[in-house]
């Protein structure tokens, strides 16, 4: 029972990850219609960002986080305005293999500058394990459910009630109308690349202490946020979230009863099972985020 | 004009292990091995092609067929001992029949997402690659596979393969040819272009992709097949998302779409990085780079630009 619940408080961490990374392809998706292949290279980055930040200038935790999130925002931002804004207007061929070409120069290029040493990163919080009745958890994973639920929150009430958010989301409807009406797309489209790049970045920074940081470990994360956001109703971020803690539930309950080699391969098996039954995902077809 | 030019170049092809021996006999060894693996890659590529240019599905799982067709070969020559033959021949059927399995989820996906299921096939490929150690060996890899061969007659020597792997692209090439140029050619085309219009002049999308799909997917198989046969070792690295990196640069340099573009990539791109013996991770990120300039600036790729020339010409 006890190890039942580590692994649920396990999951709960994955999904929490795997939701950070998937809402902002959703959110993407939802804004500007295109799959950003390199999605899971902003995780990557942030956590190389965080650990340069807390690790070799010695930056307090929250600050260390806080800069390698602001930093990855930037990189949105120029993501946005070099590669982006070129292939905004082209076909789907065209976005898809110039996200995933970016993909591929930003892993090769971290293992030219950074090896491919996995980088640990443990903080005060990681090594804190708390034990109730029995029940042993890092105190670092709490702080990521918390994190994770003030994030979300956070994302409601912006898309919900700020100028902005609701702009995103009338984007996420109506392209055109937003034009005619004198929405300034291309600002709201780089505010989108923005977020979602700080999004990834600050799940980077809260789960790098329980995960090492590595060159290619956006490649896998970018596949199970896909997942996620197909299982969750392609472009619908709440959907997209809750997929991601179904299979972050799922992978650590196989990691730890059936086989922690396939783990990897669970997201993918639940997208095709989801597939088979409901093509247009657990949360229906509702384009719009 | 141009039947003599086709004849030059088979004949000139047919004839290059003579002519590097009486060139650069010094270095015939390594020039006939990166000519195998130049035709053996341009044959994959078009196979490839077959899907990502003709039917327009960008799919990511040919890594993996390519390794299922080759892990068939390799498994069941050296440890079902089956003669070369029918094992080489399994191959391709088995990865097409996998193609249709796996097709019929993945066509449930459009556009991007179909890209990312195949990918995630091919990532599940490769785990179960890695880690079904008792049947696939594992990391351990796959060794002493035996040379191609038909009873007691074997291909064992350089130029032999070589001749082997050009007649395997000039096969393909045929077929490549045969299939997108005709009747289904023009059907593949149109379910490319708009398939809404293609579904609408009882053109079925979702049968014609099917059927690149199976088909492309055997193909890879059969290479897949000679590949481990010639190199004798089969490890789960050799599916990996580089391949499909490979690929797409070779189709999308060449022309998606195009007989001539797609071999002149696949040449381009086997033999210039042995030339400049460039590092692997060097490779990826100026791979990486090129892809992103090419797709961009020329999406026609050197297809393109030679249909081009020869139109303004």
């Amino acid at each position: 029972m006890l190890d039942f619940l580590e692994q649920i408080v396990h999951g709960l961490t994955l999904g929490s990850l795997y939701a950070m990374v998937a809402a902002g392809l959703a959110l993407m998706f939802g804004v500007v219609r295109l799959i950003n292949f390199a999605h899971g290279e902003f995780y990557m980055l942030g956590g190389y960002a965080f650990w340069y930040a807390y690790r070799e200038l010695g930056l307090p935790y929250p600050v260390a986080g806080l800069a390698a999130t602001s930093l990855l925002g930037m990189f949105g931002w120029a993501y946005e305005r070099t590669v982006i804004r070129t292939i905004l207007a082209r076909t789907w061929h065209v976005q898809l293999i110039a996200t995933l070409a970016t993909s591929i120069t930003l892993t090769n290029g971290a293992i030219l500058v950074f090896g491919t040493q996995p980088k640990e990163v443990p903080t005060l919080l990681s090594s804190t394990i708390l034990e109730w009745a029995g029940l042993r958890i890092a105190a670092q994973r709490l702080l990521v459910l918390a994190a994770a639920v003030a994030v979300f929150a956070g994302l409601e009430w912006f898309v919900t009630r700020t100028k902005l958010g609701k702009a995103m989301r009338a984007m996420s409807q109506n392209r055109e109308a937003c034009a005619v009406v004198g929405i300034d797309v291309q600002q709201i489209a780089l505010a989108t690349f923005v977020i979602s790049a700080g999004l990834a970045a600050g799940a980077a920074a809260l789960v790098s202490p329980l995960f090492n940081i590595f060159p290619d470990v956006g490649a896998l994360l970018t596949l199970k946020a896909f997942a996620a956001v197909i299982v969750g109703g392609f472009g619908y971020v709440k959907g997209a979230i809750a997929a991601s803690f179904l299979i972050g539930l799922t992978e650590s309950l196989t990691a730890g009863y059936v086989s922690y080699a396939y783990k990897d391969a669970i997201a993918f098996i639940v997208m095709v099972l989801v597939l088979l039954v409901r093509p247009q995902g657990l949360f229906g077809r509702r384009i719009g985020i | 004009m141009r039947g003599v030019r086709w004849a030059v170049a088979a004949l000139v092809l047919t004839a290059a292990p003579w002519i590097v021996g009486a060139t650069v006999a010094d270095q015939q060894r390594y020039i006939l091995h990166v000519m195998i693996f130049t035709a053996l890659f341009a044959a994959l590529a078009l196979s490839y092609d077959l899907v990502v240019g003709h039917v327009g599905s960008l799919s990511l799982a040919h890594p993996a067929l390519f390794g299922i067709g080759a892990y068939t070969a390799a498994l069941l020559a050296t440890e079902a001992r089956w003669p070369f033959a029918l094992a080489f021949a399994a191959a391709p059927v088995t990865a097409g029949v996998v193609a249709f399995a796996i097709g019929v989820p993945m066509f449930r996906l459009t556009e991007h997402s179909f890209a990312m299921g195949t990918l995630g096939f091919a990532v599940v490929t490769q785990i179960v690659a890695t880690n079904w150690v008792d049947f696939t060996r594992g990391p351990l890899c796959v060794t002493g596979i035996p040379k191609p061969g038909l009873g007691a007659w074997r291909i064992a020597t350089l130029p032999a393969f070589y001749w082997l792997a050009l007649a395997t692209l000039a096969l393909v090439a045929l077929l490549y040819h045969g299939l997108t140029t005709f009747r289904l050619g023009r059907a593949f085309h149109a379910v490319r272009d708009d398939e809404t219009l293609a579904a609408s002049a009882a053109i079925h999308p979702l049968k014609y992709r099917m059927l690149a799909f199976a088909i492309g997917g055997a193909l890879a198989g059969g290479i897949g097949a000679l590949y481990v046969s010639y190199v004798g070792v089969l490890c789960p690295g050799d599916l990996g998302l580089g391949l499909s990196v490979n690929l797409l640069v070779m189709v999308f340099l060449g022309g998606a779409g195009s007989l001539r573009g797609v071999v002149l990539g696949a040449a381009a791109f086997t033999a210039l990085p042995e030339a400049l013996r460039m590092a692997p991770t060097w490779r990826m990120v100026i791979y990486g780079v090129l892809l992103l300039v090419i797709v961009i600036r020329w999406p026609e790729g050197i297809g393109g630009l030679l249909r081009r020339r020869a139109a303004a010409g």
